[in-house]
């Protein structure tokens, strides 16, 4: 007899994101992925005027601020087909990638890491031992015995306190934590250095942006930051050269400890490419332009259907004609009125609450689709479409993690075996790799073409008074994201936000195929299903946030979720 | 130069009286010089980042909408040991996740500052607009003047602006909070 398992809410950062699982025999049978608060947030830009709507969709959500400003000028400029200056699209690069290496690094050791870093198992680790472990995986010289004792220590002092604070909600002791107490060790001493270089990530993008967490510099045509080599307070080889001293430091921590750390994690927990895999159907847009058109890109984008990762299709532009035809939202299982799909220049936001019925509407997010068919996206798209396409960079990178996990733990990963919870992490760790080595080269096309003696930031926008259409996207790190904007006399007439966690935790639709979370926990074993900390493993590896899809309500932080078992 | 302090107004100023700590933060530095050391920010809804804010500072002061057992309007107070032993039934606030794990973390690295309040206001409303409901719009006098009261307890120095500054696109003006229809 199949028993129910309700989850709620999954996220530890902001959102609302429910997961009800049905379990027969230890493993999962049937799975929904529900939003469980209504957001609705874009007719807030109806009759605005679209040089606004960044100020307005980057607070959307506070967690991926950037991105929605970023996409929002895109879409904007889409619509005018209006050019941006070579340094406004480097340093609005520069923003971005700065943004995903911190929000990667984030992810995996905040968020995600104490999924399988047992820390209860801390106090039993020697951190000589731990030290020595380290070193014959990294280089990295903060693997030191006293690095190592000082984290035990505090670990030591928390779990000896009986007060756990932040770890009072882990399912220590599962019998699905496999790692031995030092790399338990190892691995929660670098969750304590991985705060300082999210940090210094983030400072690039206030030193560029102005402010975090809400940048100031952007503008429809631009940016707004004065390049002058002579003027302090301007954008200057000074501040280029604070950027370049932070970048590296980050750029040295993806490498030598979070892309190491991945592939160990990988290495010791071989089952987890076995599970998780779900939609086999990937979708990924283009992304950092090389060049004021955007004809030419650093990133490449397309999409895969069935995992035929052979028959790849790719996107030329940010803005390919396929993906814009090919995009609709079906609310058939979501909380809102309406028939059938529409097309977001056509969307409707009109809410219908029936409360959570699986058989029938369960989710305040639209189910997004691609040709009719539900997509993934993340890193794991992106990273699977370049591999396809012979994209050197991310052959580069992707043969580098391949190695490392065959070196550490003799398992030879395929691309086939991506399709899986690891492969999500893998491919974030092989995506920071390749956004590290674009930093540091963006970064150098910026400070080049300034001592060109090229200043320019901005080319003025120019309203038409007929009704014009345009789509801005970017791949933000968790995936694709596409604003939608229809413009009529220099005012929004619609707009409509696809959000990557939208594509990913979409309800099912009108031919009831399941979105990629749902698709992604079918069959998944579990231990102990009253501690369904293997779902959780899933869902997070898709890196979930959900507050831009509905709005923000948890409870309390007491708790990584609720688990009710009927 | 005086004690570090943050002043943060905490939440989302797209849905109503969710931006009322963003809304205060604005109010305070429109209408006050601090002494140095003394930052005012709107922080958004910010997750696991507020570490870094609060990250070397002797005081910190937020304001934000909670879920309490009260009537709408009315402002609430909680102090560092309220947030990290919640009493339970008691929805703290919207962003309770990053505010609670924020303290934990803080406190397990040794980085928590000494003094904490929360100036929490209770919501009326939650509808997608950028203008608070008319209760809570009646407190913030009330908000504002328990946060210059903590500064005056902390020993910290202000002065009324004589020109108040311009409140910025959110609350520029009344036909700004709500947009007209397109159809």
């Amino acid at each position: 007899m199949a028993k129910r398992i309700t989850i709620d809410p999954i996220t530890r950062i902001e959102g609302h994101l429910r997961i009800d699982v049905e379990v027969d025999n230890n493993a999962v049978s049937n799975a929904w992925a529900s939003c469980t608060m209504w957001r609705g947030i874009e007719k807030i830009l109806r009759g605005r005027d679209p040089r606004d709507a960044w100020l307005f969709t980057q607070r959307f959500c506070g967690v991926c601020t950037t991105v929605h400003a970023m996409a929002s000028v895109r879409a904007v400029e889409d619509a005018l087909k209006l050019e941006v200056p070579l340094n406004a699209q480097l340093i609005r690069n520069l923003i971005l990638i700065a943004h995903a290496l911190h929000d990667h690094i984030v992810h995996f050791y905040q968020l995600s890491a104490l999924d399988w870093v047992d820390i209860m198992q801390i106090p039993n680790a020697d951190p000589e031992r731990t030290a020595k472990l380290a070193e014959s995986l990294s280089p990295w010289t903060r693997n030191s015995r006293n690095e190592f004792k000082a984290a035990q220590d505090r670990v030591k002092a928390v779990a000896s306190s009986g007060q756990l604070g932040i770890f009072m909600n882990g399912y220590w002791g599962h019998p699905a934590m496999r790692l031995s107490p030092d790399v338990n060790l190892l691995a929660f001493s670098h969750y304590v250095q991985a705060l300082e270089y999210q940090r210094k990530a983030l400072q690039v993008v206030g030193i560029l942006g102005s402010k975090t967490p809400h940048i100031q510099n952007l503008t429809v045509g631009g940016v707004a930051n004065a390049i002058d080599l002579n003027s302090a307070t301007a954008l200057n080889m000074n501040r280029l050269e604070q950027i370049r001293v932070l970048l590296d430091e980050v750029v040295q921590f993806i490498n030598e400890v979070y892309v190491v750390d991945v592939c160990a994690v990988a290495a010791m927990y071989p089952d987890w490419f076995k599970i998780g895999s779900g939609v086999k159907n990937y979708l990924a847009v283009p992304d950092l332009p090389l060049d004021s058109a955007g004809s030419a890109y650093d990133l490449p984008g397309g999409y895969i259907m069935n995992g035929d990762i052979a028959g790849t299709r790719p996107f030329k532009t940010a803005s390919d004609k396929v993906f814009r035809d090919s995009v609709t939202e079906d609310v058939t299982r979501a909380y809102y009125q309406g028939g059938k799909p529409l097309h977001p220049w056509k969307g409707e936001t009109e809410p219908e609450f029936t409360g959570w019925n699986g058989e029938q509407k369960y989710s305040w997010v639209k189910a997004p689709r691609f040709n009719s068919q539900p997509m993934q996206v993340g890193p794991l798209a992106q990273v699977l479409v370049g591999f396809a396409q012979g994209h050197p960079l991310t052959l580069k990178h992707a043969t580098l993690a391949i190695e490392k996990v065959q070196a550490i733990g003799g398992i030879k990963v395929t691309p086939d075996m991506l399709h899986s919870t690891l492969g999500r992490h893998a491919a974030r760790a092989i995506r920071a790799s390749m956004l590290s080595e674009l930093a540091q080269k963006h970064l150098q096309l910026l400070t080049d073409n300034i001592a060109k003696g090229d200043y320019t930031v901005f080319n003025q926008p120019v309203f038409p008074s007929h009704e014009v259409e345009g789509v801005g996207t970017h791949e933000a790190p968790r995936g694709t994201l596409s604003h939608w904007v229809v413009i009529k006399d220099e005012k929004i007439k619609n707009y409509q936000a696809v959000v990557p966690s939208t594509w990913n935790a979409s309800p099912r639709d009108l031919s009831d195929a399941r979105g990629p979370y749902e698709a992604s926990l079918m069959n998944t074993p579990l231990a102990r299903p009253e501690e369904p900390l293997e779902v959780l493993r899933t869902v997070h590896s898709f890196d979930p946030c959900m507050a831009c899809a509905c709005h923000t309500f948890d409870p309390s932080g007491r708790q990584i979720a609720k688990v009710k078992v009927l | 130069m005086g004690k570090k302090i943050l002043i943060g107004g905490i939440g989302n100023v797209l849905l109503g009286d969710d931006g009322v700590g963003p809304y205060v933060a604005r109010l305070l530095e429109a209408r006050y010089e601090f002494e140095d050391g003394v930052e005012v920010e709107d922080l958004g809804t910010p997750a696991l980042d507020l570490l870094d804010r609060i990250s070397g500072k002797d005081a910190i002061i937020l304001i934000d909408s909670v879920e309490a057992q009260a009537t709408p309007g009315t402002v609430l107070l909680y102090r560092k040991a309220d947030i990290m032993c919640q009493v339970p039934a008691v929805r703290m606030d919207p962003h309770s996740p990053a505010l609670v794990d924020t303290l934990h973390s803080a406190d397990l690295f040794g980085i928590a500052p000494t003094d904490v309040l929360l100036v929490g206001v209770k919501a009326e409303s939650f509808d997608v607009g950028c203008r608070l409901s008319e209760t809570v719009a009646a407190c913030l006098d009330q908000a504002i003047s328990v946060v210059l009261s903590e500064l005056e307890r902390l020993g910290v120095a202000y002065e009324r602006r004589e020109h108040p500054a311009e409140l910025g696109i959110w609350w520029t003006s009344d036909e700004k909070m709500e947009a007209p229809l397109v159809t």
